[in-house]
């Protein structure tokens, strides 16, 4: 059983933020056929201008069927009628006589099937033509497309350091032909800004063009007003509530609270609005448990930042930390500087504003080289305060896991916490090997 | 003359010119640096186009990790392991940090920071529009300022058009040679040595071209022509060697070594026009509608692009051209479209082999008896 399920039984915005994801599906359809609303495919996190344009972004995994639909469904009917607090506390009131664990079950169930989809979507990828000598990343995300990319109208394309992503976004113009592209210059030198604006002023009027909509200032600004507050809110747990003594939960619990943000961060659900209401509720809630002294004393566990995760990751790897007294923080969005906000004060130029925001998360976040984004690492970990990092080394990555090793030499030399980095292929795949690593890894890290 | 033979003759040269003062800047070898613009600045360009082995790629894995392009893990190796017949790169005054690929950039990045060769930086958009070409003037300019910077002194636009003319007639010099009826590994060590040189080599490329004339070589009428696309053949593979034994023949290379290279020539009235020289260089990038660097229209280009070429060969030749698509293990731009563009050409009944490899010796007999196999078909 995922330790997941027994905290978040009572956590009402854990609990709709899981569903929203799972329930994309039937959503997505609704904003399709009955609302005639463009479905615009995203992938990182860069949803903003699709909702701006009144186009639905969407994660490309959330267009797929999951096998425990029929729980949902009836999760669903449930909120419809009590609505979502007095269904929580219904479930958490069930839940004490719950003696076949049921529910244990229907959330594990949850957790294990986003895993066995990412899986299906692997191997789709790899059985439609895309090397296996790929990251797990692109495969999966190429077999989403494979899968249901006929649903969407258009692809954001925004072309990055990664050449393996570009020639990724390329090959997607088969299964969608419509694809709407952003070059991000390498580099801030002389009118780079100004190009980059440039260049999201046509993929507005792509989207424009897509959705018959006008997209104004004011609809940009209101869009990047919703995501500086969510990531407002997503800065708070990372940095204030994930450095509490006392969590709100289990620290695996929330390590998993922290990968679903990771996901949905990138689509935001496909409604920015009411993520936005979710995650206020979720950090709200997360402070009133641990005013209330519901949760977990985490004051001798040592804090483990586990990176980067976006482009697939071992989840077992936080709970077997968990079960060697470590807690596992995830910040990818964070170091790649796609949690700065945008400035929406009186005067600015939204579009400027967004290629502002894009062009800093490239030259100062991802960065051009390896210099840069190891010391972006090396920031966040050192602003986070973490006891150690555990790097994520992707199978056929050739950007970021690329940096391992200058990273490693940084941490040692100007941080001197523990570092050590796990191999990672596909889900299931490698998990005593990780194990081992790990354990080895936790004997050296200092217990708090 | 042997790969060997080659590079030692490459070390006298260039120590020649480190005697006369002159500077080298090296790069990978790719098909977007303006190397007309290190000219002009008075630097030797040293493109590295040298194929790996065993040994230099495993010096690379304290860098990088094994799933990394093998070509970019032996780049490294070259400089970590030092083999005693690459002692010139010990002469490298700078090196060019570039992202024709993120391997490009990380193994660049990784040659200058720990074998502490100073740094220039040029980095090349990945579409080709209006602003992408905009971007690519700006890293022109930055570029030829980081040179200026080095030597102390302007480029002028006169030089930056001598430079061109030079490469211009060199390169028309190798399209010749390219189209001369001689064996493909003839061509092949030509063109290595050739764009390991420069232009300076021109005269010897003119005679190459003279007694060719006068002796033409008859190829064999059994051999199996071949389009070769994908990564090149780097100076010191054996990979000709082994098409060659198994009956083929390289009409064709699609590649950095190959076409790519020599095709990107500029117009006389280009030349000759009042415009400022790096717009040159911008057009180039633009016209660069088949490099491998580029989206989103790459692959629908190369397509089209082999299928023409191989209408006209079947044509002209009465002949069947079969394609061997080459890609170096963990090569982001060929690999991802490999199982396409069999498929996409396979359906015109023309046949492709996806050769895929590693430069470890322990391939040899497996990438012998797949292209025999290929050959056998054709």
């Amino acid at each position: 059983m995922s330790v997941f399920t027994d905290d978040v039984i009572n956590f009402t915005s854990v609990l709709k933020m899981a569903y929203n994801f799972l329930s994309g599906r039937e959503y997505l359809k609704k904003q399709k056929f009955r609302e005639r609303k463009k479905l615009i495919s995203v992938v990182l996190p860069f949803s903003d201008l699709s909702f701006a344009a009144g186009a639905v972004p969407v994660f490309p995994i959330r267009m797929e069927s999951f096998n425990i639909n029929q729980y949902l469904v009836a999760l669903n009917s449930a909120t419809s009628i009590l609505g979502w607090g007095l269904t929580t506390k219904l479930l958490g009131f069930i839940k004490q006589f719950d003696a076949l664990k049921i529910f244990d079950n229907i959330l594990d169930d949850v957790l294990k099937s986003i895993n066995v989809k990412y899986n299906e979507m692997y191997d789709l990828g790899v059985e439609s033509g895309i090397s296996s000598d790929f990251c797990y990343g692109i495969k999966s995300l190429y077999g989403m497309h494979v899968s249901k990319g006929k649903n969407v109208d258009a692809n954001m394309n925004l072309a990055i350091r990664c050449s393996a992503f570009n020639k990724y976004y390329e090959s997607l113009r088969k299964l969608v032909p419509r694809q709407i592209w952003i070059d991000i210059p390498s580099r801030n030198i002389g009118n780079a800004l100004e190009l980059l604006t440039d260049n999201i002023t046509n993929a507005i009027s792509d989207l424009e063009e897509i959705t018959g909509n006008h997209v104004a200032d004011n609809s940009l600004n209101k869009q990047f007003r919703i995501g500086n507050q969510v990531k407002r809110y997503y800065k708070t747990i990372i940095y204030e509530i994930s450095a509490e003594d006392f969590y709100p939960c289990n620290p695996a619990t929330f390590a998993e609270i922290l990968s679903l943000l990771g996901i949905s961060f990138q689509d935001y659900n496909s409604n920015a609005q009411r993520y936005l209401e979710n995650i206020a509720n979720l950090v709200k809630e997360m402070r009133e448990r641990i005013r209330k002294g519901i949760g977990m004393d985490v004051s001798k566990m040592p804090r483990i930042l586990l990176t980067p995760v976006f482009g697939g990751w071992e989840p077992e790897t936080q709970e077997y930390l968990y079960e060697h007294g470590a807690r596992t923080l995830y910040a990818d969005w964070e170091i790649l500087g796609l949690l700065e906000e945008i400035p929406v004060s009186k005067g600015t130029n939204p579009v400027e504003e967004y290629a502002r925001y894009l062009l800093n998360a490239t030259t100062e976040g991802i960065g051009c080289d390896n210099n840069t984004l190891t010391d972006s690492y090396q920031r966040i970990a050192k602003k986070m305060n973490v006891d150690g990092i555990i790097f994520n080394q992707l199978f056929g990555c050739h950007s970021i896991s690329n940096c391992y090793p200058m990273l490693r030499e940084k941490v040692r030399k100007k941080l001197e916490i523990p570092i050590t980095s796990i191999n990672f292929n596909k889900i299931g795949e490698n998990v005593e090997q990780i194990k081992t690593r790990l354990g080895a890894y936790m004997e050296i890290v200092k217990p708090i | 003359m042997d790969a060997i033979e080659l590079l030692s003759d490459y070390e006298n040269y260039l120590r020649e010119k480190k005697d006369q003062g002159k500077k080298i800047i090296a790069f990978m070898g790719h098909d977007n640096i303006p190397e007309e613009l290190l000219d002009a600045a008075g630097f030797i360009p040293l493109r590295m186009i040298f194929a790996g082995n065993d040994d230099l790629m495993n010096a690379s894995n304290d860098y990088l990790p094994p799933s990394t392009c093998s070509f970019a893990q032996s780049c490294i190796g070259l400089f970590s392991l030092k083999p005693s017949q690459y002692n010139f790169l010990n002469s490298i005054d700078q090196f060019i940090v570039s992202n024709h690929c993120v391997s490009d950039i990380c193994t660049s990045e990784i040659i200058t920071k720990y074998f502490n060769i100073p740094r220039l930086n040029f980095y090349v958009s990945y579409t080709q529009g209006p602003e992408a070409l905009k971007y690519f003037k700006l890293e022109l300019l930055d570029l030829k300022q980081q040179l200026e910077k080095l030597t102390g002194r302007e480029i002028k636009k006169q030089d930056i058009i001598e430079s061109i003319r030079k490469y211009n007639s060199f390169k028309k010099k190798l399209s010749e040679i390219y189209n001369l009826d001689i064996s493909g590994s003839e061509k092949l060590k030509t063109l290595q040595k050739a764009i390991l040189y420069g232009p300076v080599i021109l005269p010897e490329l003119e005679d190459f071209i003279q007694a060719k004339s006068v002796n033409q070589t008859q190829e064999s009428k059994n051999s199996v022509d071949i389009f070769f696309t994908g990564c090149s053949i780097f100076i010191g593979d054996y990979l000709i060697d082994l098409i060659e034994e198994s009956g083929g023949n390289i009409k064709y290379f699609d590649t950095w070594i190959g076409e790519a290279y020599f095709s990107q020539v500029f117009k006389d009235e280009v030349i000759t026009s009042n415009d400022d020289p790096l717009d040159f260089f911008v057009q180039r990038f633009k016209d660069n509608k088949n490099g491998d660097h580029t989206v989103p229209n790459y692959f629908e280009n190369k397509v089209a692009q082999i299928k023409e070429i191989i209408k006209e060969h079947e044509e002209k030749k009465g002949k069947k051209l079969g394609v061997i698509n080459h890609i170096i293990k963990f090569c982001d731009h060929i690999n991802i479209f490999q199982s396409f563009l069999k498929k996409e050409l396979q359906e015109e009944g023309i046949q492709v082999l996806n050769l895929e490899r590693d430069y470890s010796r322990a391939n040899r007999g497996q990438l012998s008896t797949r292209i025999e196999a290929f050959m056998e078909m054709m």
